[in-house]
């Protein structure tokens, strides 16, 4: 099951700051909706630990993703998989910058691919939960880069 | 009292026996047995439908307190050998393990299994086992598969299982003689399931003094089960000992449980000879126990004369049976059982392949592979009939098969023993009320409404010749057909029947029992008919089992066989004990229960003192009586000859129930629900044994099919995810949906079989033709072509919004000569 999701979104800081920010798991994975630990492995690689509940399916999601196609302060992308209670899945989310306003506009696309129960149990929830969570984190992305 | 040889229970609607167990909750399944210091067992199944395994890790689960131990796929195939594949080569190469070892190749299939001590334990564990897997492109549609871009079984090397051209007749002749000749270029039948209140439950036990393998389970042919899990196992068969008790359905779906058999054998043996019980999850059964064959068809060409009576038919069938063959590819032969259903043509040419696709393995399922075959001749009459302008009705007693023509051989050398495919419509019209029926629709039409009136007419082949499985693989060594059963009278006089069924349901109990007490002459009641199969029983085939519509026959053929050896044996022993010639013998019930009495002096004894002759006062008895054992085995055999090989051509199965569905289905415009207006099923299984039981199989068999027609549809998203693996999703059919159903029967008495009747049961998947016949009707003026045997209103309203160019113009051509 493939969920895409894409958007954009404008925050008050300069590109370079934003570039800084999006490409640091220690800045920006804490601002993931139910974060729970990130853990550093290299200046690319990194792994998350987010608490998922969809329906009756509860549990923690384990993923690993590292940061591949960057151009500073222009655009990056992040891959990587992880195991999800009752399932697998596989991200690819990237992220393009240009400067407006004396801010910087965020244009995002994101595609994750889930495998297994988790699909047939909670497909349904899969995208608007995905939607949700999305917009939690551009709020909080907002919030932190006043 | 009488002769016992009269026929005063077969036919009586004489309630069921097993009511007072399992009515009060005291059946007896396979997850009610405990046994001493049993273990409990979880598996560990893919996310992905193709991937490569690239690490299987259990030590955190194994480390977990209560955990006894942890099996994964290779270390199963250390021990094993792959399970025997049915078909030939190349496919007969692959190494099919009930764990996977390199790859996966559905969503649901078994990585890993761990054992612990009670069953949330074993869950625990079973989320701890860390298994790491590189995906691959699935492979989800057969048509697909057999380009064999991705292949699913390295060692085959290709995705086909198994092809044959099924060709009968002069088709070419009968093309050039054709007033009509209609083209369809692609029909679906789809892929749906059985869903039994019980799921599969295993417990086995391996004794490790022995090597001795118990099974408590609700396997439904365990004859066939232990044939795969002895040469798996490396143990002698006869040291496998299955038992059955109760079983909550399995409608052929719980033949295909040998896997997880094994893998519950090998856990005990890992535990140390501890008992292991599996009990499947209602979403592992949806998405990793069996489905039923999922088939297209292609490039049908249908010849008809100026009447509209069909001369030949040309197809391809693409027969999808999910990740690993299992049973198939019997089903690449077994439709052809019913290669004619219930029509005359003579000539014929299907070519059938069948592939393997990343989705759940295929096992037997309600109608196995004959339904899908009859849902394709009765769409092809509707189609045809549309196309040409023929009423449904006519086009169909056109082509029947006429009664007169009975015992009637097909084109393919199968013989109908008996039917009446135009009373049976007749019957059924007259229950719908067709006339009425036809005049409503007329007015409905002209207000708009979409209202279709539609007839299937199918076949329940039972009894197979198992020698058709050679028309797949000419090197198997099986044929024919046989059922044992023991009839006895114990040491107290007690009548107790065994016999080689796992009865599901079907009352076997009751029926068995029927037969008995009319050989007897004694009631019903004064039967006892042990429950489940045992194979210490010894009463068991290479055959026996629960399947393919056949008890009636096999079953209690060998159980009249049985009775038959027991009353010879009495009547011999009654005449001595009674002084008296054995003509003078009667048997009936006295004022001390069943008894045998001359009627020339009026003695008696009964069954107690006739047993105690033989058990406990052996003394008196002559020499030439010490063969009367009271303890009698029969083996019932049916009359088959193994098929021609070549020309595909022979009797494939002893008897050939039908029935005749209507139904009256309205599509709503605002919502596009389609709604059964009304409902009528006709049956014929020739002599009934038990009216109520018939009935009650012909309601179960239609909700099924109804369910299968609106409801039940094995979904699976672009990469292989069963997006219906709860019944949330699924929605099988309940009481709730059912329609109010008017039932009725005729009888045609078989020839080949002792009591007339014939097998029953499956019901040929009915109301999925007749559905898809009635949709047709209500939707021809829209330009709707019923390519699919799956319909809901998700499916009608794509197509029929937006219509732009006629979907039956595209796929349907008439080519009109006359």
């Amino acid at each position: 099951m493939a969920i895409k999701l894409d958007g954009e979104f404008e925050v008050p800081r300069k590109p370079e700051e934003v570039y800084e920010f999006l490409t640091d798991p220690n800045r920006f994975a804490p601002l993931l909706p139910d974060f729970q630990s990130v853990t550093v492995r290299d200046a690319t690689h990194f792994n998350i630990q987010v608490k998922v509940g969809i329906s009756y399916i509860k549990g923690t999601a384990d993923l690993n993703l590292h940061l591949a196609d960057t151009e500073r302060p222009v655009r990056a992308q992040y891959r990587g998989e992880g195991k999800v209670a009752g399932g697998n899945v596989a991200i690819i989310a990237g992220f393009n910058l240009s400067p407006v306003n004396g801010g910087t506009k965020v244009v995002w696309q994101g595609e994750a691919q889930v495998f297994g129960r988790l699909t047939s149990v909670a497909g349904g929830l899969l995208e608007p939960l995905g939607k949700k969570n999305v917009q939690k984190l551009i709020d909080a992305l907002q919030a932190a880069m006043k | 009292m009488t002769q016992g040889s009269g026929n005063n229970w077969v036919g009586k609607a004489f309630p069921r026996k097993e009511e007072n167990r399992l009515l009060r909750g005291r059946g007896r399944f396979s997850d009610d047995v405990k046994l001493r210091d049993m273990l409990y067992l979880r598996f560990v199944r893919s996310p992905y439908a193709h991937a490569k395994i690239i690490s299987v890790d259990t030590s955190a689960a194994e480390a977990l307190p209560g955990v006894l131990c942890a099996l994964t796929g290779a270390e199963v195939a250390a021990q094993t050998q792959p399970f025997i594949e049915i078909g030939p080569e190349p496919f007969a190469k692959i190494k099919d393990y009930p764990l996977a070892v390199s790859k996966v190749r559905y969503q649901g299939e078994p990585v890993a299994a761990v054992v612990a001590e009670s069953p949330a334990l074993a869950d625990d564990a079973a989320d701890l086992v860390q298994v790491d897997y590189e995906a691959i492109e699935p492979v989800l549609d057969a048509e697909i598969a057999l380009e064999n871009s991705s292949i699913l079984h390295d060692e085959a090397g290709t995705n086909q299982v198994w092809n044959g051209v099924f060709e009968y007749g002069d088709v070419e002749q009968a093309f050039r003689d054709a007033a009509h000749v209609v083209s369809i270029d692609k029909m679906h039948f789809h892929r749906f399931s059985s869903t039994p209140l019980e799921n599969n439950v295993v417990i086995a036990e391996w004794d490790p003094k022995d090597e001795r393998i118990y099974y408590s389970c609700n396997n439904s042919f365990p004859s066939f089960a232990i044939q795969f899990l002895a040469a798996h196992l490396n143990v002698h068969i006869d040291r496998i000992r299955v038992e059955t008790f109760d079983i909550g359905g399995s409608f052929g779906i719980k033949i295909t449980s040998y896997p997880q058999m094994a893998i519950c054998a090998l856990a005990s043996k890992k535990a140390g000879g501890r008992p292991v019980k599996w009990v499947e999850t209602r979403s592992e059964h949806m998405t990793s126990s069996a489905h039923g064959n999922e088939r297209t068809f292609r490039d049908t060409r249908v010849a008809l004369d100026s009447r509209g009576v069909i001369t030949a038919i040309t197809s391809r069938h693409i027969d999808d049976c999910g990740a690993y063959p299992r049973y198939e590819p019997l089903g690449c032969v077994i439709w052809a059982q019913v290669f004619a259903g219930v029509y005359r043509f003579k000539n014929a040419r299907i070519d059938f392949t069948q592939a393997v696709t990343n989705k759940c393995p295929v096992g037997p399922n309600r109608g196995y592979s004959r339904m899908q075959h009859l849902w394709f001749l009765e769409r092809v009459i509707d189609i045809c009939a549309h196309q040409l302008g023929i009423p449904a009705d006519q086009m169909r007693l056109r082509n029947y098969i006429q009664p007169e023509e009975f015992p009637y051989t097909t084109p393919n050398g199968c013989v109908y023993d008996s039917g009446n495919y135009p009373k049976m419509l007749e019957v059924a019209k007259q229950r719908l009320g067709w006339d009425e029926w036809r005049e409503k629709q007329a007015v409905a039409r002209a207000q708009g409404r979409w209202i279709g009136i539609g007839i299937g007419t199918t076949l329940d082949s039972g009894t197979n010749n198992f020698g058709q499985s050679q028309i797949v693989n000419p090197g198997l060594p099986y044929s024919g057909n046989s059922q044992g059963a023991n009839c006895k009278l114990d040491i107290y006089g007690e009548v107790v029947v065994a016999v080689g069924s796992c009865p599901q349901g079907q009352g076997h109990e009751t029926t068995a029992a029927q037969v008995v007490a009319d050989v007897l002459n004694i009631h019903p009641d004064l039967v006892t008919v042990r429950t489940g199969f045992d194979t210490e029983r010894n009463v068991h085939t290479g055959f026996s089992g629960t399947y393919a519509s056949q008890f009636a026959v096999s079953g209690l053929s060998a159980v009249h066989g049985a009775a038959q050896k027991l009353k010879t044996e009495m009547k011999r022993l009654g005449a001595f004990v009674l002084q008296t010639g054995e003509d003078d013998v009667e048997f009936g019930t006295g004022a001390q229960g069943p008894e045998l009495r001359a009627t020339s002096t009026g003695r008696s004894i009964s069954y107690w003192g006739l047993a105690n002759l033989v058990n406990a006062n052996s003394a008196v008895l002559p020499p030439e009586l010490y063969e009367i054992t009271l303890n009698c085995r029969y083996i019932w055999r049916a009359p088959f000859r193994v098929p021609d090989k070549e020309k595909k051509y022979g009797n494939l199965t002893l008897t050939y129930s039908s029935q005749l569905h209507i139904a009256v289905i309205e599509v709503e415009r605002d919502t596009f629900i389609p709604r059964i207006l009304d409902y009528v099923a006709v049956d014929d299984c020739g002599t009934v044994i038990n009216p109520p039981i018939v009935e009650g199989q012909v309601y179960g068999a239609t909700a099924h099919g109804i369910g299968a027609a609106l409801m039940e549809n094995c979904v699976y998203d672009a990469v292989g995810n069963m997006l219906t693996s709860t019944f949330s999703d699924y929605i099988p059919i309940t009481a709730m949906n059912m329609p109010k159903l008017k039932y009725d029967h005729i009888e045609t008495p078989s020839p080949h079989s002792y009591s007339g009747a014939k097998g029953m049961g499956e019901g040929g998947a009915a109301p999925v033709h007749t559905i898809s016949a009635a949709l047709q009707d209500a939707l021809f003026g829209e330009g709707v072509f019923i390519d699919d045997s799956f319909n809901n209103a998700d499916s009608l309203f794509r197509a029929l919004v937006p219509k732009e160019v006629s979907q039956a113009a595209k796929l349907v051509k008439v080519e009109k000569r006359a």
